[in-house]
């Protein structure tokens, strides 16, 4: 007999009750298997316990049913509102997918907010190559936090309108070089053209 | 003739008490009290043994059965019509036991040193006759069933449910799933880990056992 042969068995024996008749050769690989055996433990053990569940369970007691009336009549006197029953078990249902809502709002506030200042900005100048933080620079009509794209554009802007001075947005007696950082910026952006 | 007979005999006592059931409950869903008890009583014997799985004191049985009654009441108005009463009562049962295993979900583990003396007595008796069905005796009954308690409730709620139904109650696989509200597939996964877990739990105390009984002696 092979260790397949008693799993075979094992099943049988889990499924219809005993199923092991006495056996000369399944006794001697139970005694040289030690895994068989302690499996064939397990199924008795098992069956053993459960059947003690399977035990028939009387119905209720003489009191249950006046007891229940006596819940119906209570109930059907403030019964409460089905339609608001439904709607506390579908906002319950809805909290799962609240809280990640929050989440992700809160995560899109968090990464939008770092973009504008974490980020180093380099701008090269001839062979050199400057970089500053976002917070560092101060452009005028801008307030708050300061976005790479919006300092960017200033820069290519004052580039621009450089050639047709005087610049009207620009505080008298600055160029517009030196409002971000003594003129580098703009020859850095003119290095990378 | 007289087989053809024999056969429809069955049919139409199932079919007759199908419309008994369907009409009573067209009766609860008007709002008749009466109607509603009747319709209970076919059933009440089968919730209070699928409650009776999880619990032991009587009055405890009882008390979740009339929460299963009363939620099957406020919701019966809902109830399809023509859809058979049984799996619909059994899966409020199911719920309503789900429920209250939440709530007083044990998660102590269960050792053998932790097994009163009558349940170690029970152990060492099975063991040394290898493991037997257990006789009618009323002690031996008790004592298998504070064991196979107490293994139980180190399993999950859903994990519990799942073995009672299957292995107490029978059920197939399909009305597992039923009950649960899961799909076959899912019910199958949990009661293959659940029984897989309750394996490790025999081994345990099937090892343990034996620790002891080479320990004083007696396996030689």
């Amino acid at each position: 007999m092979t260790c397949r042969d008693v799993t075979q068995l094992l099943k049988r024996e889990g499924r219809e009750g005993p199923a092991f008749a006495d056996d000369s050769a399944l006794a001697l690989h139970l005694k040289s298997c030690r895994p068989c055996s302690e499996a064939l433990k397990v199924v008795r053990l098992s069956s053993a316990l459960l059947q003690s569940l399977r035990e028939e369970v009387g119905g209720p007691g003489p009191t249950f049913y006046p007891q229940l009336r006596a819940r119906l009549a209570a109930t059907e006197s403030g019964q409460p509102d089905i339609n608001l029953l439904d709607a506390l078990g579908l906002a319950r249902r809805l909290i799962p997918a609240l809280a990640m809502g929050v989440l992700l709002l809160a995560g899109v506030t968090l990464s939008i907010s770092g973009s504008s200042s974490s980020l180093p900005v380099q701008v090269r100048s001839g062979t050199d190559v400057y970089a500053f933080s976002l917070e560092e620079v101060n452009l005028p009509g801008v307030i708050g936090d300061l976005s790479r794209d919006q300092m960017l554009a200033f820069v290519l802007r004052q580039d621009d309108v450089q050639s047709t001075p005087p610049h009207s947005s620009l505080p008298p007696g600055s160029s517009p070089g030196q409002a971000l950082g003594g003129g580098r910026v703009r020859e850095g952006v003119r290095g990378l053209r | 003739m007289n087989d053809r007979r024999k056969d429809q005999e069955p049919a139409e006592g199932w079919r007759e008490a199908s419309e008994r059931e369907a009409h009573l409950i067209r009766q609860a869903q008007e709002g008749d009290q009466q109607a509603f008890e009747t319709l209970l009583r076919l059933y009440d014997r089968h919730v209070c043994a699928i409650i009776g799985s999880f619990l032991r004191r009587k009055q405890d049985v009882e008390d979740l059965a009339q929460d299963v009654f009363l939620k099957a009441y406020l919701a019966i108005g809902r109830f399809r019509p023509g859809a058979p009463f049984g799996p619909w009562i059994r899966r409020i049962t199911v719920n309503t036991c789900y429920d209250h295993l939440r709530k007083i979900r044990r998660h102590a583990e269960v050792t053998f040193t932790d097994l009163g003396e009558g349940e170690r007595d029970f152990m060492h008796l099975l063991a040394e006759k290898g493991y037997p069905s257990i006789g009618n005796q009323s002690e031996d009954q008790v004592a298998a069933r504070d064991l196979v308690e107490r293994i139980l409730a180190g399993l999950t709620p859903k994990d519990r449910l799942v073995i009672t139904l299957r292995e107490v109650h029978g059920l197939e696989i399909t009305e597992i799933a039923d009950a649960l509200g899961c799909s076959r597939a899912a019910a199958k996964v949990r009661l293959w880990r659940a029984r897989r877990e309750m394996q490790a739990w025999y081994q345990r105390l099937i090892r343990q056992e034996e620790e002891t009984a080479h320990r004083e002696g007696r396996g030689e």
